[in-house]
C-alpha cells in the first residue's frame, strides 16, 4: 500500500505492507537505526518515537496509521547547530553506557520538555518510566533531563561537535 | 498468508461503509496498544483491519445535561488531564494515570481498553462503578446503546459484533457530593498491570458525616470488572470513621473469595484486598489515615 510520510521534517513516499509497523519503516525502509527495538510489546520503550508531539512506542503503532502526522526520531533531534541540549546534558552527566536505551530516553524526554519545559523530578521520573535502563540505574538520566530542563531557553548552541565542558562528543 | 488490507475511514459514513466489509476474522484497530503487540506476538493478520484513528469526531469529552459522554478514541492521556472527567469521575481519571507509561497512554483508547475485554483493564473498572453506557454504531448505520457490563461478556471476550464499532461511553456526571477515586496493585508502582484493582464511588454528607450510595467496582478478580451488592450495603449509612473502614477491608475480602472461590491466586488476592481497601478509604479523604490492624 501507498503511504506518505513525514520524518524528520522530510516527507517519504513509499510503498510498505498493511500491517508494517511504523518501527519497521523507520528502520527497514528509512534506515533510521537509532529506533531501537527491544521488546516489541511496549515495556521497554527503547522504540519511542515522537508523533506530533508526543512520545509514541514505534512498536506498537501501524505505519499506515501515521498519515498526516510528524514523526520525529532520534536522527531528527540535532539540527544543524549541533546536538540538542538533552543530547549534551545526557552526555555530560554520563546518562550514556551502553547506549541501547539512550534514542528512546532522549525521545520520551523530549515530548516531556516540550509539553512542560520546566518539569519536576517526579513528572520526570513519570514520563521515564516507560523507558527501561539495564546500566545506569537512571539517576544520571533523570539529573541530564532536569539540567536541560535548566538551560535557557534561547541560549546559543555551543560549536558543534563539542560539549560544553570542552570535550569532543 | 492472504495480505490483510487496512481501511482508513475519516468519517462515520466511511466507517459504516468499511464496517459492511467485516467478517469474523476483521478487526477494528485504534491506538494499537493490544492489537498490534498481539499480532507481532501470536503472528498472526486479520483479513481487514479498521484504523479508527482518523476518526477525530470520536475524540471527545462533552457535559450534556447531567451525563459526561466520552468518545471511544479519546486517549487516556487526554482523560488524565480532562478537567470535566476530573470533576464529575474523577476515579476514571486516576484509572486513565495509572495506564501504562506516558507512550502507552498516549495513543491506548478508551474503547479499546473496553473492547479488548481484559480482566485487568483499569479504564473499565472506573467505568463499571460509574455504572457507564456504551454506544456502538454497525455496518448497517445503526447506533444502539447497552449497559457496558453487557459489552464485556468475559475475560477477552465482548458482545461486540465483528461490524460493531464503540463510539461512546457515558454515565452520570459525579456531583460535588460524590467522593471517588480508583486504586490498584501491580508487580511494581509504575507501568505495571493490575493484580487487583478498584474504583469506589460514595455520596458523602459532610453534616451527618456519613456514607451512602456507595459504588465498589473490582477489576482482575475474575472475568471482568464486577460490583459487588453486598460490599456496597456494608458501607450504606455509615459514619466516615476508622471503623467502617475495617469493615470495608472486610468486606473487600469477602467479595473477591464469592468471585474466585477456589482459585489459586485467592490468597494473595484477598491479601491485597484488604491493602487495597485501605488505600482506597484514604484516598477518599474522609477521615484521618487508616490502617489494616497488621500494617
Ligand atoms: C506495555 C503495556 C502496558 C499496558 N498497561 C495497561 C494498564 O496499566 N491498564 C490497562 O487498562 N491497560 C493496559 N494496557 C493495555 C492497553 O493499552 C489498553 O487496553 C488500551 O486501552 C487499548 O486501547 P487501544 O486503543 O490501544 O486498542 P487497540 O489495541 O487498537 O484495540 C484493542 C481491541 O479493541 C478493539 N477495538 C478498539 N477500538 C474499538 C472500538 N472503538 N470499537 C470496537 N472495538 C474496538 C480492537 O479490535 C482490538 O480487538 C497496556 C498495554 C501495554 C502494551
Ligand atoms: S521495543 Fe517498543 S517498547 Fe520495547
Ligand atoms: S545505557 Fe545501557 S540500557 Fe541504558
Amino acid at each position: 500500500m501507498r503511504l506518505s510520510l513525514i520524518v524528520n521534517g522530510m516527507e517519504h513516499e513509499l510503498d510498505v505492507r498493511p500491517t508494517a509497523r511504523l518501527i519497521d519503516v523507520l528502520r527497514l525502509d528509512l534506515g533510521l537505526t537509532g529506533v531501537k527495538e527491544g521488546c516489541s510489546e511496549g515495556e521497554c520503550g527503547a522504540c519511542t518515537v515522537i508523533v506530533d508531539d508526543k512520545a509514541v512506542n514505534s512498536c506498537l503503532v501501524l505505519a499506515g496509521q501515521m498519515r498526516g502526522k510528524k514523526v520525529l526520531t532520534v536522527e531528527g533531534l540535532a539540527d544543524d547547530d549541533g546536538l540538542d541540549t538533552l543530547q549534551r546534558m545526557f552526555i555530560e552527566h554520563g546518562a550514556v553506557q551502553c547506549g541501547f536505551c539512550t534514542p528512546g530516553m532522549l525521545m520520551s524526554a523530549k515530548a516531556l520538555l516540550l509539553a512542560d519545559p520546566h518539569p519536576s523530578e517526579e513528572a520526570i521520573r513519570l514520563a521515564l518510566a516507560g523507558n527501561l535502563c539495564r546500566c545506569t540505574g537512571y539517576a544520571t538520566i533523570v539529573a541530564a533531563v532536569r539540567a536541560a530542563s535548566e538551560q535557557p531557553a534561547e541560549a546559543a548552541p555551543p560549536p558543534p561537535a563539542t560539549g560544553r565542558d570542552g570535550k569532543a562528543v | 498468508m492472504p495480505r490483510a488490507e487496512l481501511l482508513t475511514p475519516s468519517g462515520l459514513g466511511e466507517l459504516t461503509a468499511a464496517l459492511q466489509r467485516t467478517t469474523s476474522s476483521s478487526r477494528l484497530l485504534a491506538g494499537g496498544t493490544d492489537l498490534v503487540r498481539s499480532m507481532r506476538h501470536d503472528h498472526w493478520e486479520p483479513d481487514l483491519l479498521i484504523d479508527l484513528s482518523g476518526l477525530r469526531e470520536l475524540v471527545y469529552v462533552r457535559l450534556e445535561g447531567d451525563r459526561l459522554r466520552v468518545g471511544a478514541l479519546t486517549t487516556f492521556a487526554e482523560l488524565q488531564t480532562d478537567p470535566l472527567v476530573r470533576r464529575h469521575a474523577r476515579c476514571l481519571a486516576e484509572a486513565a494515570a495509572r495506564v501504562g507509561s506516558a507512550q502507552i497512554r498516549n495513543v491506548a483508547t478508551v474503547g479499546g481498553n473496553i473492547a479488548n475485554a481484559s480482566p485487568c483493564a483499569d479504564g473499565v473498572t472506573a467505568l463499571v462503578a460509574l455504572g457507564a453506557d456504551v454506544r456502538t454504531i454497525d455496518g448497517g448505520g445503526r447506533s444502539t446503546v447497552r449497559p457496558l457490563e453487557q459489552v464485556l461478556v468475559g475475560s477477552g471476550r465482548t458482545s461486540l459484533a465483528p461490524d460493531e464499532a464503540i463510539t461512546e461511553v457515558s454515565f452520570a456526571a459525579l456531583g460535588s457530593d460524590r467522593r471517588t477515586t480508583f486504586v490498584k496493585i501491580g508487580s511494581r508502582a509504575t507501568v505495571t498491570v493490575a493484580r487487583l484493582s478498584m474504583a469506589l464511588i460514595v455520596k458523602y454528607d459532610g453534616v451527618s458525616g456519613t456514607v451512602s450510595e456507595v459504588r465498589v467496582a473490582l477489576g482482575a478478580v475474575g472475568e471482568t470488572a464486577f460490583r459487588d451488592a453486598r460490599l456496597e450495603e456494608l458501607l450504606e449509612g455509615r459514619a466516615a470513621h476508622e471503623e467502617s473502614a475495617h469493615l470495608f477491608a472486610d468486606g473487600c475480602t469477602d467479595a473477591v473469595r464469592r468471585a474466585i472461590p477456589g482459585r489459586s491466586s485467592l490468597p494473595y488476592k484477598q491479601r491485597a484486598a484488604v491493602g487495597l481497601a485501605y488505600d482506597a478509604w484514604n484516598a477518599l479523604g474522609l477521615c484521618d489515615r487508616c490502617q489494616p490492624a497488621w500494617g
